[in-house]
């Protein structure tokens, strides 16, 4: 089955390098998005915080070395894995820490065009692609080492699991309201088998629509 | 105006993410005979959901939730959606037609025009609702999820990441503790540093010192020197080390743009 299914394009190598290019250029233009109307990065508030830091004038090395480094990290195990993981790679990569490095240099023009988002995106989305093919062309067969992908993958399962009671706990420090409807949530979540970040999120949206949290 | 051009641009943006990431989840389950795009987390997701299309929905729907609030609060849609929301859905879509995932979730032709479909919906949706979202709400996100997401960055997720190479043997422990420890200083996180120790170090333990594993030394040495350079930790450790910072370097600096503070 799965020799008959690995043939033909859809399965194809260079197919890959296309879908790592519509990908990445989709999350450029989401960039660009971010860049002009404060609206639409793809990536968690803590990354794109530190792209905003950048844009406020706080400098952009922070989020350049962190995203280049993601993307060294991943674009390295993708191919060994056999499986390129996207958030390190393109959402924090192309997403930000391309921008940062862009910016940083003053070159601005990528970013406030959309069209040359798209194109820029594209581009070095086919170039990871191409890479990604090559080193896989020259390791997965000579070597028998998965590289602690398992290792990774568990801590990464590990570390998401936290977010649920970091959230609660955030609530109940913002206040008392917002913290009693987020503890409520996520309880009324873990009781149907759902993810209690979720509950407790909504359970902080809803009370804190009521009570709103007092600005100092 | 405004809201008009977000959404003709959000159209295209989440077709084009949409189809990407569609095909590259389908691709994940022929892994590693096929190169996959996704994650670990979305390939455990996925199969976790076992084929159900309610839950496959349901999955993606809560983490909709985080998304929206996520967007409305700092403009960032999360990397949600393109780990969960996306593929869950567009599997949802497929399976509620056809129950056989072999035909479905794990043909890359038919999740990424799926996946397409979905990401103009979500994508659109989430980027033009965020302005039309009261300030209650808005307050709510940044003060209850900023901080959140920021202890998971810091220090949680380099503690389990930790954790998890000092379990794995001494080599990756070794390697994890020091690039950990380094990449915090140089980069302001620990994860990448360990992620790379995790790499060595199980690369050593499989395959000892060859061509691929010297390789690899050599190109994470290479990364901790460009990001040092570029983040000015250069700077900043011989200032905290009282050693005049000679002129040459605060010349090199000045040529790729950052201006070295006395």
């Amino acid at each position: 089955m799965n020799e008959l299914q690995a043939k033909g394009f859809w399965y194809s190598e260079w197919a890959f390098a296309l879908f790592v290019a519509c990908l990445s250029s989709g999350i450029f233009a989401g960039t660009h998005l971010y860049y002009v109307y404060h609206v639409g990065a793809f990536n968690d508030i803590a990354i794109v915080a530190m792209l905003e830091a950048g844009i406020k004038g706080g400098g952009y090395g922070a989020a350049a070395a962190f995203g280049a480094s993601f993307l060294f990290a991943r674009i390295l195990e993708g191919p060994l894995v056999g499986i390129l993981d996207i958030g390190g790679s393109l959402q924090t990569g192309i997403g930000i820490g391309v921008p940062a490095l862009m910016l940083g240099a003053g070159f601005t023009a990528p970013l406030i065009s959309f069209p040359l988002a798209l194109t820029t995106g594209a581009v070095l989305g086919l170039a990871i692609g191409a890479v990604i093919i090559l080193i896989r062309k020259f390791t997965i067969n000579s070597v028998n080492s998965t590289f602690g992908a398992d290792v990774m993958m568990g801590a990464g399962n590990a570390a998401g699991r936290y977010l649920g009671p970091l959230i609660v706990i955030s609530a109940i420090m913002a206040s008392i309201p917002v913290g009693i409807g987020a503890t409520a949530g996520a309880a009324i979540f873990y009781y149907f088998n759902k993810p209690i970040a979720g509950g407790a999120i909504i359970g902080a949206m809803v009370l804190g629509a009521i009570f709103p949290i007092p600005t100092q | 105006m405004v809201t008009i051009i977000i959404v003709l641009k959000s159209i295209v943006i989440g077709a084009l993410v949409g189809f990407g990431v569609g095909a590259g989840a389908a691709r994940m389950f022929h892994a590693p005979n096929v190169q996959g795009m996704g994650a670990f987390r979305t390939f455990g997701e996925l199969n976790a959901c076992a084929g159900d299309p309610i839950s496959h929905f349901s999955f993606g729907l809560g983490f909709l939730f985080n998304s929206w609030a996520s967007v409305v609060g700092a403009g960032a849609l999360t990397q949600d959606v393109d780990h969960r929301v996306i593929p869950n859905w567009a599997a949802a879509i497929l399976l509620w037609k056809n129950k056989n995932v072999e035909e479905t979730l794990h043909n890359p032709k038919r999740m990424a025009f799926a996946g397409a479909l979905v990401g103009v919906v979500v994508v659109t949706l989430l980027n033009s609702t965020a302005t039309a979202i009261p300030q209650s709400m808005q307050l709510v996100a940044t003060k209850v999820l900023v901080p959140a997401a920021n202890w998971l960055i810091n220090p949680i997720m380099p503690i389990v990441f930790w954790m998890a190479a000092l379990d794995a043997g001494k080599r990756t422990g070794i390697w994890g503790t020091v690039l950990g420890g380094m990449s915090h200083l140089v980069m302001g996180n620990a994860v990448p540093g360990i992620v790379l120790g995790i790499l060595i170090g199980k690369g050593l333990d499989d395959s000892g010192w060859n061509r691929i594993t010297k390789t690899m030394v050599v190109a994470v040495a290479l990364l901790f020197v460009l990001s040092g350079f570029f983040r000015a930790f250069d700077v900043a450790l011989l200032k905290s080390l009282q050693v005049e910072i000679p002129q040459w370097l605060v010349e090199l600096h000045e040529t790729f743009g950052s201006a070295v503070k006395k």
